[in-house]
């Protein structure tokens, strides 16, 4: 006589289909369970993007700069009475801390070439600049020594200004002349772009010069310069501060260092990523304390789910449904109800981006947040979900039937 | 003990005590009986004199107290969780006194459920449901869902859903007590039918009538089992 053995099993897409039934005739409790989830999930998305947004900026501030760079600049907008000088140039190079310093002036004027003309910025720079601003080039040369010491009259510019003047054909004016402030210079080079800063005026839009060029020239031996000295390591950056505070506060005994404006580029970066690592960590407390919250919603619908159908557990497990069925039956209505709140929680989430653009919270939408919120999501399920369906399934078949 | 390869349901000195607080209820008092492959047997009895407790012992859905219970020479009380599931599942049909049919199932769908879950695929198992339906008459009310079903038209899916898998016991609590006399003679005409088959049937009834069509009679009193041949 044949004994039944244990291994036939209801087939997936059979479950699925009965748990799908189950849900349809719970449409409102069903959506008002994923509420939780779909807000648990849209933050966690956010927080992925937020978070890959703040690091993409860092990084992209990293790149226009190098980190060891010291700026030392004028703190008045206005007429400056005590500007910096060769002198403290030289002086800050005696430091042991400081690799190299050298100054920049920067002027701003009508740069005209064919018949076209565009107000802009230009700078007077050392060679020494383009590299301590990543500054590469596109086409052409870069400044060099010789152009210094000779105040060769060239320029090279930055890709977007290149752009506007030739309207598109950028490569036609390396080799051409143009008029800085009506004074003639030959372009030579164009810089690869760099990217928009966020704060107005980009090295893209401007013209570079040599620095000897510039003061004999355009900008006179009263032009009044700022200062770019670099660290001779990420270490000494802090030290090399002090020294040129001790420099500016010798130098310049009316004012002392406090007139003048010392940043630099490491520290800042580091406070930029510090803040957006902050703003992550908060983000990510506030979209766990939500998937908990919405996991114990999870957990109580689930079990009054479990105690109304009691009955209907009963009536499976007479009709042979296992103890292990039960229980993927209920772990799959927790999953799937969690998992399409968590796929409408990350199309919430996407559509949110551009509103933290709006308020200018770099947030940049990623793969990895999708996987991570839909992930999380249906890990709430399945956490939230067990205990009930477990209870469910554990029940002896009578008992279940008398369950009133 | 000598087995007996002919004897389906082999129950000896079943005694199924239930404790209300301190109180201890007895309701099967030392209950031997012996069903036979290929019988047809009724259970009698006053209400309250534990027929369904009996019936929910022999379908493998209760323990007894204490006792032996052997089903097919299996033995249930001893059998391990996945096999109880599996035999309720291939062995035995149940027609519950209270139908339990899923409220959000249609009625095609509630018939093909044990086949569901013995790994059937759909087409089969739409193909045997609708086979049993329409013996049951009921070829009209495939996509209705119980609560739109009549008393007696539910009777019939949940005699359906419990013969739809050719269990070789079928056990029945009142299978006729909500159908008139005309469903009820169907249901009975039904009942011999698998009977003839080979089926091995026990119903439990309240009606002499029905009783009186059948072979074997056990009467229970006071958790006491009668022959009555
Ligand atoms: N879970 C339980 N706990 C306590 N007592 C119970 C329980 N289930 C049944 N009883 C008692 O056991 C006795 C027998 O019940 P059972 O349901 O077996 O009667 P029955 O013979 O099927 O009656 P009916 O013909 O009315 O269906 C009744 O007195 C009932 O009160
Ligand atoms: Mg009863």
């Amino acid at each position: 006589m044949f004994i039944p053995e244990a291994g036939d099993y209801l087939k997936l897409r059979q479950l699925i289909k009965i748990v799908l039934i189950n849900i349809y005739h719970n449409k409102t409790r069903s959506l008002l369970t994923t509420l939780g989830v779909i807000v648990g999930t849209a933050t966690i998305f956010l927080v992925v993007a937020i978070g890959n947004g703040g690091e993409a900026q860092v990084n992209e501030q990293y790149s226009r700069l190098n980190v060891g760079t010291v700026i030392v600049m004028p703190a008045s907008r206005g007429r400056v009475v005590d500007p910096l000088t060769e002198n403290d140039v030289h002086l800050f190079m005696e430091s042991d801390n400081i690799a190299n310093a050298f100054p920049v002036l920067q002027g701003s004027g009508d740069i005209n070439y064919d018949n076209y003309t565009q107000g802009s910025r230009f700078m007077a720079i050392y060679p020494e600049f383009q590299a301590s601003n990543h500054l590469t080039i596109e086409q052409g040369r870069e400044l060099n020594q010789e152009d210094e010491s000779r105040s060769n009259r060239c320029a090279v510019l930055g890709a977007e200004l290149a752009n506007t003047l030739t309207d598109g054909y950028a490569s036609e004016i390396v080799g051409q002349s143009i008029n800085i402030n009506n004074r003639k210079f030959e372009v030579v080079g164009i810089y690869s772009r760099v990217g928009d800063g966020g704060s107005g005026m980009s090295n893209d839009d401007s013209a570079f010069i040599p620095y000897s060029t510039g003061r004999k020239y355009l900008l006179g031996s009263r032009a009044n310069p700022i200062i770019m000295a670099q660290a001779t390591g990420l270490e000494t950056v802090q030290s090399a501060l002090q020294d040129i505070k001790a420099v500016l506060d010798e130098t310049h005994r009316m004012g002392g260092a406090e007139q003048f404006r010392i940043m630099d580029a490491g520290s800042r970066l580091v406070a930029a990523q510090e803040s957006a690592r902050t703003m992550s960590m908060l983000l990510l407390s506030v979209a766990a304390i939500v998937l908990v919250v919405s996991g114990i919603g999870i957990m109580n619908v689930m079990f009054v789910t479990v105690k109304e159908r009691t009955k209907e557990i009963g009536t499976l497990k007479a009709i042979g449904a296992k103890k292990s069925e039960i229980l993927y039956q209920f772990l799959v209505e927790a999953i799937l109800i969690s998992l399409a709140g968590g796929i409408l929680g990350v199309i919430i989430g996407y559509s949110t981006v551009p509103v933290l653009e709006f308020f200018e919270l770099p947030a940049l939408p990623s793969i990895s947040g999708v996987l991570i919120g839909l992930i999380f999501s249906v890990i709430t399920g399945v956490f939230f979900g067990f205990y009930p369906a477990m209870k469910a399934a554990e029940l002896n078949p009578i008992d279940a039937l008398s369950y009133e | 003990m000598i087995e007996n390869p002919k004897c389906v349901i082999d129950a000896r000195n079943i005694v199924k005590i239930y404790q209300n607080g301190c109180e201890e209820l007895k309701v099967l008092d030392d209950i031997s009986l012996q069903v036979l492959k290929n019988d047809f047997s009724v259970i009698l009895g006053p209400s309250g004199s534990g027929k369904s407790t009996l019936m929910n012992i022999l379908g493998c859905l209760d323990l007894p107290t204490s006792g032996q219970y052997f089903l097919d020479n299996t033995d249930i009380l001893n059998a391990k969780e996945n096999q109880l599931a599996a035999i309720r599942n291939q062995k035995i049909g149940f027609v519950f006194q209270k139908f339990n049919l899923m409220p959000r199932l249609t009625a095609l769908q509630n018939v093909m459920l044990p086949l569901l879950y013995r790994g059937v695929n759909e087409e089969e198992a739409i193909e045997k449901a609708k086979e049993k339906l329409d013996l049951l008459g009921l070829a009209d009310r495939l996509s209705h869902r119980p609560p739109e079903l009549s008393g007696g038209q539910q009777q019939r899916v949940a005699i359906a859903r419990a013969i739809v898998g050719n269990p070789h016991l079928l056990l029945a609590d009142e299978p006729t007590g909500n159908l008139d006399s005309k469903s009820s003679a169907g249901a009975m005409e039904i009942f011999k039918e698998l009977n003839c088959q080979g089926n091995t049937i026990v119903i439990i009834t309240h009606d002499v009538e029905v009783a009186e069509q059948v072979e074997k009679m056990f009467y229970i009193r006071d958790g006491k089992i009668y022959d009555k041949d």
